[in-house]
């Protein structure tokens, strides 16, 4: 078990800067996922990790040495990759068994290890295969064990499930998230999907152009994202671009009371999550309630997803639950934010939370 | 391994079948210009094999001799020259292949690995032997061999015929390489491969029906490579195919012809060798199609 520490990490190719000055520290048993659009830096972060990359600057350690001047394949790190990177002529067992071999593992320990790590991922059994016969989330179900058995220190997975449909996806993150937790195994994980890295991760690191723009636990990413990349990055998200003065904060024909501190005569963006967005009472005053068009309805089972404009403002997105529908009159509905983050266009974002004194339950 | 496609020997039989009765009514046109082809090449085959099979000459207007014959073939294999020209052959088409395996195998690794200047147009240039008469080449080069005292040479034999093994040796090769998807060697390392393991263990297994094609292609190429072989080698070194022409001219008709039937059988063996190892299209797969 270890400890992993990313130190000002930075790589360059040619006048490219693929990662710029990233640090992150991964704990003891701890899953971190890097998280950002293709082409963020994130893939080439971990390829530095596993040794493919050497960095341009910076530094790795594992548990506090360093081990940027050690071969890939004397590291201890163990990666999944995006591909399927099963060996085509070797059995599931001798794929797994591979690096263990070459540890010199004698025999029997090899045939027990390889049977634990096919047992952790479901696929007693199937020793004899060929990768060719198995289907994608097996055949990654197997790199998964052929990583694991090695007992690497830390655990690098590289988008890992991302050529899988979406059933076979949520179902081995889930897996993966069990055996990561049962193994206690420090886990990298490198993906661009947010609802993945929301529902696997201890913490998030956010990516974008190569730098580190939040790194922090899923609730408070998605609670409180630090900048509006961000914001709109992960889940679901209203920006409303708005004005400040000396009321508070202008949107179209619409006021926000509660500026949050942030100077008159700004522009700035209000975010609110679509679930934040709740059916005003009868005693808010109608200039702060928001009154919305509807032109879509969608009934996502559990809840009613509302598409609709938001007059002279834009486009907005509303989750209701489904008791509260009918609000819904005419097509219209006036709505609330209980709580909405401003964004102003300085050059570090200022971040309020704020609740508006009287929402309707 | 990919489950066992049906030979081609057995799709061919089937569809042949199935569609000989539609055609017939079809494409009459069609098939009479196949038949015509069909005479054309096996034409003069037909006229070797009987050739091979007789003693006397043939009389025209008869097609078929008067009497089969063995006599040929006894007399054939108990010269001297065709044992030594076969030989000859084997060794130099042994030699050949060696010499290619072990200047063109890195050389295509690193056509296929790496990035350098002048990669494109150096792997065109290989193509560009194949672009030029080959008789041009061979006698600009003889001219230097001359010089050089490669003339009439086993070393100068295999110069030359090592000018032809490049395509191939080059082209599939690279071509094979470069379909290893380089995140599989990746996965060997990150398991604690040393590179050469990975080479061995992961690369060359999974290049091998490619390699093994371009191995043989290049074999067959070289035993039957008649031109620059009759160039360089003339008097000392004789092939099997100069020593054939050499007979042909000297009017032993008979001797060509055995030679010429008996010269199937090691092409033959090879082939079928090949269609067994080389199944799935991998011979298309090496030239990256």
């Amino acid at each position: 078990m270890a400890k992993l520490t990313i130190d000002t990490l930075t790589k360059h190719f040619g006048s490219v800067v693929a990662v710029d000055r990233i640090n992150i520290e991964v704990e003891d048993g701890e899953f971190v996922c890097i998280l950002g659009p293709s082409g963020c830096g994130k893939s080439t972060a971990l390829r530095m990790i596993a040794g493919f990359e050497h960095p341009t600057e910076g530094d790795i350690r594992i548990d506090d040495s360093s081990i940027v001047a050690i071969p890939p394949n004397k590291r201890p790190t163990a990666m999944v990759f995006q591909k399927y990177t099963l060996w085509p002529h070797m059995t599931v067992y001798e794929n797994i068994a591979f690096g263990l071999k070459l540890r010199g593992t004698a025999d029997a320990t090899v045939r027990r290890t390889v049977e634990e790590g096919l047992e952790l991922v479901g696929l007693s059994g199937y020793e004899k295969r060929y990768p060719s016969q198995l289907s994608g989330g097996q055949q990654q179900r197997v790199a998964l064990a052929r990583a694991i058995v090695l007992e690497p220190k830390i655990l690098l997975l590289d988008e890992p499930f991302s050529s899988l449909d979406a059933l076979l996806r949520v179902r081995l993150r889930e897996e993966l998230k069990r055996i990561q937790r049962r193994l206690g195994i420090t886990t990298l994980f490198v993906t661009h999907d947010q609802e993945e890295a929301l529902s696997l991760s201890d913490r998030i690191a956010v990516m974008r152009e190569g730098q580190i723009e939040q790194l922090a636990d899923p609730s408070t990413v998605y609670a409180r994202p630090r900048s509006l990349f961000v914001a709109d990055f992960i889940g679901d998200m209203n920006l409303f671009e708005a004005t400040t003065d000396a009321e508070g904060i202008r949107l179209g024909s619409s006021l926000l009371r509660d500026s949050g501190g942030v100077e008159v005569d700004r522009k700035v963006t209000v975010a609110v999550r679509p679930e934040e967005l709740v059916p005003a009472a009868t005693g808010v005053p109608p200039e702060e309630t928001w009154e919305i068009a509807v032109e879509q309805t969608m009934d996502l089972g559990h809840y009613l997803k509302l598409l609709g404009e938001l007059t002279g403002v834009g486009p907005v997105k509303i989750y209701l639950p489904k008791s509260a529908h009918a609000n819904v009159v005419k097509g219209r509905v006036r709505v609330t934010p209980t709580r909405y983050l401003i964004y102003s266009n300085a050059d570090a974002p200022v971040e309020v939370v704020k609740r508006p004194h009287v929402v309707a339950r | 391994m990919a489950a066992q496609a049906p030979s081609l020997w057995t799709t061919f039989r089937r569809n042949t079948i199935r569609s000989f009765a539609a055609m017939l009514r079809q494409r009459w046109f069609g098939i009479s210009m196949l038949l015509l082809l069909a005479a054309f090449i096996l034409g003069p085959m037909l006229n070797v094999l009987v050739w091979a099979f007789t003693d006397a000459r043939i009389q025209p207007p008869r097609l078929v001799p008067e009497q089969w014959s063995l006599k040929w073939w006894g007399e054939t294999f108990t010269r001297l020259d065709v044992a030594g020209g076969f030989m000859t052959s084997v060794g130099i088409s042994l030699t050949v292949t060696l010499v290619a395996a072990l200047i063109c195998l890195p050389a295509s690794y690193a056509f296929a690995r790496m990035k350098f200047r002048g990669r494109t147009p150096f792997l065109l240039s290989f193509l560009m032997v194949n672009a030029f008469p080959r008789f041009g080449i061979y006698i600009t080069i003889a001219v230097v061999f001359f010089r050089l005292g490669l003339v009439g040479t086993v070393p100068g034999v295999v110069l030359i015929q090592l000018v032809n093994t490049l395509l191939f040796m080059i082209w599939i090769p690279t071509a094979a390489f470069q379909g290893v998807d380089r995140s599989l060697e990746e996965a060997a390392l990150d398991a604690g491969a040393s590179p050469l393991r990975v080479f061995v263990q992961i690369t060359l297994p999974m290049v091998l029906p490619a390699l093994s094609a371009s191995l043989l292609l290049t074999f067959v190429g070289t035993f039957y490579e008649t031109q620059g072989a009759l160039l360089i080698g003339i008097p000392n070194v004789k092939t099997l195919p100069v020593v054939i022409i050499t007979l042909i001219n000297h009017h032993i008709r008979q001797l060509g012809a055995v030679l010429s039937v008996a010269l199937w059988v090691p092409s033959l063996v090879l082939l079928i060798f090949a269609q067994r190892v080389l199944r799935g299209g991998t011979l298309a797969a090496g030239f990256g199609l």
